[in-house]
């Protein structure tokens, strides 16, 4: 029953909350931005980390430094954090937790088969794909023809294989069909991942509703703006958009038709949360429209923290390590090219 | 009115030729100056690439925009650079540099990458774009031509995008522009380079001329 959580939550998941409450405590805060803002090599980034909770994870690398360099260490650290929490946790929390990790999976194995398709080296992929998705059978990927065989030799003993039925065909994999799969696996994951969560109930279903209503709505907008001028038809475009959140299923008809970045103003701007988003940017400018979004995003992301005896804390601590990580490869790349007068560009600060 | 006899005249052949040779001069120094503007334009245009690259990366994330999605199967180029000699001139065996740009798609493409990359040598600010742009520098005939071939050269630019996936952000789109310009200013420069290099062999010649005189 939704309120009183607190009396059984800790038995299982207090030390783990704890434990991520901790972690949260490690985030970056504005003035660690401003100083890494300043730097004028990387090596003067590496300085400035070594200070703070990702010291030991670049302590040991060599200069001169490479921006992947940085990103990849930063990664490792929140890599471990996961593990020693799912390896804490008990059911449900250690479902949820994998939940949280289904995306990158998603997005690795659509990197290994179009790396493929590529004719790239199956190792020279598999040390580019991101820890947290990782799965046993993945270099099997390579040897997959079309859908139908990726599911049946790999995926149907991975945690993806429910997501697999909209999309299996014996088309042979080209680099539409991939992008199809890779849009139409997500949705599914997020559709999951809401009913899972509803399942929950309580704080958890609360909260969580709110944080994927608007990863859904979000990915909307982005599918829409990155298909415009492209062959993706109209239906194409709409199958692709969540079955939930607030654009559900109004906005979604509205989006479906857009073709410039006008009119997606035009259908956002009659949702609340979203004029706010829109508001801050310029007719037929889209360019910052990703700050707004990660903006909006990580403010949600941090009230997920004002309650307790919840299992979104989890989700928005892992989401904020990735914000947090995005803010470092922004930041070393505009110190790398020189261009740090842009360098607030992208930078969303968390604290 | 006092008339200065000793200040040689403009019909004077001796003053012809130092008019030819002040010419030559101007024209050296004029193509010094266009080569060196194109230079700083080609550095300001590879920076805002990098950029957009790097914003297309954020956006987009790391897995998606990655070295290892770059396409290795043997496919043709998708633009190639025709080296002729203009023939027929004073400076003949002067090389002239041609972009042929999404050769792939019609001929009708590949000819007006050339005749805009040999357009605004002096004026790179205001470089036309070949058939890959709709401003208002271009003539209306231009105009309709170029309206007719864009349709194919977005297809072919999509498809050279096509490694990082169908849906890529502007961004991504933003940055290949970009290269796609630095690489006719890259075009533009070797041709001034090689006008440069022309008129200072003129410039010599007759320095060298001069000297044997004395």
């Amino acid at each position: 029953m939704y309120g009183f959580e607190a009396m059984t939550f800790n038995i299982h998941g207090g030390y783990l909350e704890a434990i991520v409450r901790g972690h949260r405590a490690g985030l970056l805060t504005a003035a660690d931005y401003n100083n890494l803002c300043q730097c004028e090599t990387l090596d003067d980034m590496k300085m400035h980390l070594s200070a703070t909770e990702y010291g030991p994870y670049l302590q040991n690398e060599p200069s001169p430094l490479h921006t992947t360099t940085i990103v990849e260490k930063c990664t490792l650290k929140l890599v471990d954090e996961y593990k020693h929490m799912l390896c804490q946790a008990t059911e449900p929390l250690s479902t949820f937790l994998e939940y949280i990790t289904y995306g990158h999976m998603i997005d690795n194995v659509v990197l290994i088969v179009t790396g493929t398709l590529h004719e790239r080296d199956v190792q020279e992929l598999l040390e580019k794909c991101h820890p947290l998705g990782m799965f046993d059978s993945i270099a099997t990927l390579a040897v997959a023809q079309n859908m139908r065989e990726l599911y049946r030799l790999v995926l149907v003993d991975t945690p993806l294989a429910p997501y697999f039925s909209e999309c299996i065909t014996s088309e042979d994999l080209d680099d539409m069909n991939i992008e199809i799969m890779r849009n139409t696996l997500y949705k599914a994951y997020l559709e999951d991942f809401y009913k899972f969560c509803q399942k929950l109930g309580g704080a958890t279903a609360e909260i969580m509703s709110d944080l994927l209503a608007f990863e859904a709505d979000r990915r909307a907008v982005n599918i829409t703006i990155n298909s415009i001028g492209t062959e993706l038809t109209r239906d194409d475009r709409r199958k692709l958009y969540s079955n939930f959140g607030l654009l559900y299923p109004y906005g979604h008809e509205e989006l479906a038709v857009c073709e410039d970045i006008d009119q997606v103003r035009g259908a956002m701007e009659k949702y609340p949360p979203y004029q706010s988003i829109f508001s801050k940017l310029s007719y037929g400018e889209s360019q910052m429209l990703d700050k707004a979004f990660y903006e909006e995003e990580v403010k949600r992301l941090c009230l997920a923290f004002e309650q307790q005896f919840h299992y979104g804390v989890f989700f928005a601590y892992m989401r904020l390590r990735e914000q947090e990580i995005r803010n470092l490869m922004w930041i070393s790349e505009c110190v790398a090219q020189n261009q740090k007068s842009r360098v607030h560009d992208s930078v969303v600060f968390i604290f | 009115m006092v008339v200065d006899h000793e200040t040689p005249s403009l019909e004077n052949g001796q003053t012809d030729k130092e008019v030819e040779e002040n010419a030559n001069v101007l024209q050296f120094m004029d193509s010094m100056d266009a080569y060196l503007t194109l230079i700083h334009s080609l550095s300001s245009t590879l920076r805002r690439g990098w950029l957009e690259l790097a914003s297309a990366r954020h956006s987009m994330g790391a897995s998606r925009v990655n070295t290892v999605l770059l396409d290795h199967t043997s496919h043709p180029a998708a633009t190639s650079l025709l080296v002729t000699q203009d023939e027929g001139k004073v400076d003949s065996g002067k090389p002239h540099f041609t972009l042929c740009k999404w050769a792939s798609s019609s001929n009708e493409n590949s000819l007006l990458g050339e005749k805009h990359s040999s357009q605004d040598k002096l004026h790179p600010q205001l470089r036309h774009r070949g058939s890959t742009e709709l401003y208002e520098e271009k003539t209306s005939s231009e105009n309709k031509a170029s309206r007719e071939v864009d349709d194919p050269v977005q297809k072919e630019r999509s498809k050279s995008l096509s490694m990082f996936g169908t849906l890529v952000s502007p961004k991504l789109r933003a940055a290949q522009l970009s290269f796609e310009a630095a690489l006719e200013t890259l075009v533009e420069i070797a041709n001034m380079r090689s006008e440069m290099l022309c008129a200072f062999d003129q410039v010599n010649m007759k320095l060298e001329g001069r000297k044997d005189e004395k």
